[in-house]
């Protein structure tokens, strides 16, 4: 029977696209190609979601022609399975959204490009390959950042971005030259087998390689203190890049922290757990408090997904001791790629009608966009975790995770936190819905858009009422893993 | 001194000049430099061990040419985009890029 090579047919896929976009430029000519591009990325995109599917349901055996650079697993699939959702979503929004960019072949290009290597990233198992995937994912993601040439706010993100995100390769590269330098291959796998057996006095060392590794994924990850850059990013973007930037880039860097982690923990359990729970307070903390104050809705809900972010790593922090962690984090990560997508989705659709990003031009927005309303809402009550919607039931299963793994202060933490993020969410559903919009003319919501809106929402219901199929396979891919290592 | 431990403390060196030109300088350039100055720094860490373990192999080596092709890469776009931030500004001071702010 024929075995499914995902990272090959991907690679493929995704690279061909991309390089044929812009080439298309002159054979159609730009104004024909301007449109042409975004249905040949979506339809891309779609085949990619296909292949996943069919991989993620175990239909065809899965296997890798280069087992030692990628890792045909299930682990890699549920990755890739978020961020190619994501990058459709944001896809079909930049229909709209992008029309009047004269590079609108380039931002697809570049978009089929970062999600190249986010999928790479999800699958790859050798320090080098999570390196170039790494440099494939973060490279266009500043020029997407940016692609507003004119706009000044959109520049300066792109500079911030840029200097952060060159920082984080940078100091990653370091972290891994040392992981190298102990154990004398890139390999994860033997990497670990000759972590085993090191020497005591090369323990702090390794210590060192793994604080570098921590701050080159920590600012991708945006967990505090690697944080700064992200609000800024976040607001001065293209809202569609943003929601790209916070749904999907955040996630590949979480699978490849994962991988690596995996791996380093071993060598010095106790020490990693610890710090990694304490930033990961102090990140949901910092986020939730921050997000409060906020006068931009952009801007809000970068914070809100560095607060995110911070639930996230309790997967990370009960990684050694648990199963239920991974699923948890692997769950959410489904779970908040969606919700985020979601509400990013509908400020860019405001932002494109009215070209406003303040929370109070949301007063009575219901009345005037009511569908763009509606998802707001849906995505904000899923960010908090109110029970029917499918973020209750991943934040229950990661603040179970680390009650069980010890950590009781952390899931208490968790649950204070999702108390004060109420607050700031449930402030712009009260402007929504109870508040006179100044204008009550109501706006046509474009129909990409608005068919967007409407089936993220549908799939953040659905999956909240019926959670078993997504957990199921979020912890068949966890355990997985676990029992790879 | 061996000479792993002297590769070693010059690739910590660079780390460290890097890290203070990302902290104390103001020109986007010269940020541009330091953080190109961190990525050599982890690549002279890589040829020094790849070329110095028990038993020596040629991945250390490999891995260095793939940093310097995207390190290039990596400066390549920030160029850029710097570029682009002063024709806009007239200016690359990171600390005058105020605009976004909460």
């Amino acid at each position: 029977m024929a075995k499914l090579d995902i990272p090959l047919i991907l690679i493929g896929a995704l690279a061909s696209a991309a390089l044929l976009i812009p080439a298309l430029d002159v054979g159609l000519g730009k104004a024909r190609n301007a449109k042409f591009s975004g249905y040949f990325t979506l339809l891309i995109l779609a085949f990619a979601l296909l292949i996943l599917t069919i991989g993620g349901l175990g239909l065809v055996p899965l296997d890798s022609s280069v087992p030692n650079l990628v890792q045909n697993d299930l682990l890699g699939v549920f990755f890739s399975f978020v961020v190619i959702l994501v990058a459709l979503l944001v896809t079909v929004t930049s229909f709209d959204y992008m029309k009047d960019n004269p590079n609108v072949s380039i931002y697809y290009s570049l978009l089929l490009f970062t999600s190249l290597g986010m999928v790479v990233l999800s699958f790859a198992v050798d320090l080098l390959m999570i390196f170039v995937a790494w440099e494939l994912m973060s490279l266009p993601t500043f020029i997407l950042a940016g692609f507003k040439k004119g706009d000044k706010l959109s520049n300066e993100a792109a500079v911030k971005y840029f200097i952060l995100g060159a920082l984080s390769s940078g100091v990653l590269l370091y972290g891994m030259s040392i992981i190298f330098g102990l154990s004398g291959s890139t390999n994860l796998n033997v990497v670990l087998n000759s972590l085993t057996n090191i020497s005591p006095n090369m323990i702090p060392l390794a210590g060192f390689g793994a604080v570098m590794l921590i701050a080159g994924f920590g600012l991708k990850l945006s967990i505090v203190p690697f944080h700064m850059w992200i609000p800024d990013a976040y607001e001065g973007a293209p809202t569609t890049v943003s929601a790209l930037l916070s749904a999907a880039t955040k996630k590949a860097g979480f699978v490849a922290a994962i991988r690596v982690f995996a791996v380093l923990f071993p060598l010095l359990r106790f020490d990693l757990s610890m710090s990694l729970a304490i930033i990961a307070l102090a990140t949901m903390t910092l986020g939730n408090l921050s997000a409060l104050t906020q006068k931009s809705i952009t801007r809000m809900l970068a914070y809100s997904s560095i607060a995110q972010g911070g639930y996230l790593l309790i997967g990370l922090v009960v990684l050694p001791t648990s199963t239920l962690g991974l699923s948890g984090l692997l769950y959410h990560s489904l779970n908040h790629a969606l919700l985020q997508a979601t509400a990013f989705i509908a400020a860019a659709v405001v932002r494109y009608k009215t070209s406003k990003t303040s929370i109070s031009s949301y007063n009575g927005l219901a009345r005037v966009m009511p569908i763009t309303a509606f998802s707001l809402m849906i995505a904000l009550l899923g960010l908090v975790g109110i029970p029917p919607l499918n973020g209750f039931w991943s934040k229950l299963v990661l603040f179970t995770a680390a009650a069980d793994g010890g950590f009781a202060w952390l899931a208490l933490g968790g649950l204070v936190n999702t108390a004060i993020s109420l607050g700031y969410y449930g402030i712009i559903v009260k402007r929504m819905y109870m508040d006179e919009p100044a204008e009550k003319v109501s706006i046509k919501e474009p129909f990409a858009m608005a068919a967007v809106l409407l089936i993220t929402s549908a799939i953040i219901i659905l999956t909240g009422i019926f959670p078993g199929p997504v957990f199921e396979f979020a912890s068949r891919a966890s355990t997985q893993f676990l029992s790879g290592i | 001194m061996e000479p792993l431990s002297s590769y070693f403390l010059l690739s910590l060196v660079l780390l460290a000049i890097g890290i203070y030109g990302l902290i104390a300088k103001r020109n986007a350039i010269r940020l541009l430099f330091a953080v190109e100055i961190i990525i050599n720094s982890a690549t002279i860490n890589f040829v020094a061990f790849s070329r110095y373990l028990q038993e020596p192999v040629i991945t250390g080596q490999t891995f260095s040419l793939f940093a310097i092709a995207l390190a290039a890469t990596e400066a390549a776009v920030g160029l850029a985009i710097i570029v682009q931030a002063f024709r806009l500004n007239k200016d690359i001071d990171v600390l005058e890029l105020k605009r976004l702010k909460g």
